[in-house]
């Protein structure tokens, strides 16, 4: 497991990155309700946009290890390209689990509306995996880090906006209705809706299925590109 | 045998980047592989470490030309990469450790080995500090830990002195013989001629993927070597019979230029001594320059074309 203890190393290397990784989830807490909309305090609200940039900037270790030849030097050691990303994502996925237990559990303790806390911890693990399953699909397109963050921020706006997770989704066009069921965003505001007004089990199972259907779609777009 | 490449082609797409290539690499030897850039130097390191499959040909590695790139061939092979391939956040021991790690070291012996290869690059006081912190040649340095560390019987350098200064260039020099002579097989990738003349127990030649010659450094000057140049600068041009050295045997051209006497001989003509006693007959000799051919003269003549830059001569 030497490349998953260096990738949780390598992530809290310095106090700027411990500080985005802990310190956000601890503000989020913090951040107060809308009147009308959301239904969840905004810092739970946009916690998947967060979770979104959070994976890119962690599988940005990945794009690193290429742009500095790292990955030809792993690449030509008696280690596979699997267990080389597999430690990577196990990694980036620890840290968020982390990330959504302070949040969520957080949220708890001190007293926050959080309806159903232990299935929103669930949302957010399994939005956590296709999120990150996303970051490394993105950056197997691209070779520089600074490049792929750019358009990323771009996308993760677009894609928050259009999936419901920014405005409700009944207030876009038919058409972007239809498009947005397309997007991971879409079934994390989805889930949010059903943490808050509950329902039936099978449509959070539906929510969590298709997240986790994402997560093998974009691992396999991502994972087919060389490591070097 | 180290390694073998046996009638080796590899393309991109259209394009011809390594050309029926038959390379051998004994045991203990330093191969220089010396070309101009777009050679093919970096493709034939990748298809030799199983980085790039090649289009036709075989790649054997300690015998092996079955399975040549299973782990415990490659536990036995390092890479030191042409970018200096180091995690600058982390200390120079971690950088290390981690190199270590993913070649399956472990507990005492994963501590020693990390500790030696530091101390062999003359890092073992820096051992704490961060990468990023670092001179270029001292992360170059690193770098050549990193690849070290496993204890490597192979070792494939991709111009592993790009950019530093010659303190850290002649470090690195020295550590590469002290491997050879501590039983490392180095295939030595460069475009720096001065380099392989220095350490190379062979030089092999590549140019627009193919190789276009291979022996060691004297071997392959000699087969070139038609003429030699003699410059001496006199005191008193004027003066001097140039008549006289014309006449010597093999003597092909005496050129006057200003206070300098060029003289253009047959190689190994022996005529140094003949040339100075007939210039201080006339006049005194203040300085005398024997130009001999190296391995860009070697390239030049092979290919019409200069080494460094690949452009024409």
């Amino acid at each position: 497991m030497t490349v998953f203890h260096f990738v949780l190393k390598r992530s809290i290397a310095n106090k700027t990155s411990l500080l985005i990784l802990f310190l956000f989830p601890v503000v989020a807490i913090f951040l107060p309700s809308g009147e009308y909309w959301p239904h969840l305090p905004y810092g739970y609200q946009y916690f998947g946009i967060f979770i979104l940039f959070i994976s890119l900037k962690l599988s940005g270790l990945i794009l690193e290890d290429r742009m500095r030849g790292i990955a030809k030097k792993v690449s030509i050691a008696p280690i596979s390209h699997f267990s080389y990303l597999a430690q990577n994502l196990l990694a980036y996925f620890s840290i968020l689990i982390l990330q959504c237990l302070i949040l969520v559990y957080g949220g708890v303790l001190v007293g926050k509306e959080l309806y159903q806390p232990f299935w929103l911890f669930i949302l957010f693990i399994t939005f956590s995996m296709a999120s990150i399953a996303f970051a490394l699909m993105w950056i197997s397109f691209f070779r520089n880090k600074e490049i792929s963050m750019l358009i990323f921020m771009s996308i993760i706006s677009v894609i928050a906006l259009i999936g419901g997770v920014l405005i409700p989704i009944e207030l876009l066009p038919e058409i972007l209705q239809k498009i947005a069921i397309m997007l991971p965003t879409f079934w994390l505001a989805w889930g949010i809706d059903w943490v808050v007004f509950g329902g039936e089990l099978k449509e959070f199972l539906l929510v969590n299925g298709m997240l986790i259907l994402y997560m093998f779609l974009f691992l396999i777009t991502g994972s087919v590109k060389k490591l070097h | 045998m180290i390694a073998s490449l046996n009638g080796i082609v590899k393309r991109y797409d259209s394009k011809l980047v390594l050309d029926y290539i038959d390379l051998d690499i004994n045991e203990g030897q330093i191969i220089g592989l010396l070309g101009p850039n777009g050679a093919g130097k970096s493709t034939l390191i990748r298809c030799l470490t199983g980085m790039e499959t090649v289009n036709q040909g075989n790649v054997t590695l300690f015998g092996d030309g079955k399975k040549p790139f299973q782990n415990k061939n490659k536990e036995k092979i390092g890479l030191v990469t042409q970018e200096i391939s180091i995690f600058p956040e982390l200390t120079a021991q971690e950088n290390a450790n981690f190199f270590a790690g993913i070649y399956g070291l472990k507990g005492e012996v994963r501590k020693r080995r990390v500790a030696e290869a530091l101390a062999f690059v003359g890092l073992a006081e820096h051992t704490k500090g961060r990468a990023q912190n670092f001179s270029g040649g001292m992360q170059r340095r690193l770098n050549i830990a990193c690849s070290l560390v496993h204890d490597p019987k192979f070792l494939i350098m991709d111009e592993p002195t790009v950019g530093i200064d010659p303190q850290s260039r002649n470090h690195i020099l020295q550590a590469v013989k002290k491997l050879q002579r501590n039983g490392t097989t180095i295939l030595y990738t460069t475009h720096y001629m001065e380099e392989v003349e220095t350490i190379a127990s062979e030089v092999v030649i590549l140019d627009k993927g193919q190789i276009i010659t291979r022996g060691t450094v004297q071997d392959l000057i000699r087969n070139i070597q038609h003429e030699e140049r003699i410059k001496v600068e006199v005191s008193h041009p004027e003066e001097v019979s140039l008549e006289s050295i014309q006449a010597l045997p093999d003597v092909k051209q005496v050129i006057k230029d200003g206070n300098q006497i060029l003289v253009v001989s047959s190689a190994n003509s022996g005529h140094l001594d003949r040339i100075l006693t007939i210039i201080k007959e006339d006049s005194g000799v203040v300085g005398i320059n024997v130009e001999k051919a190296n391995l860009e003269d070697v390239f030049l003549t092979l290919t019409g074309r200069t080494l460094r830059d690949g452009g024409s001569a």
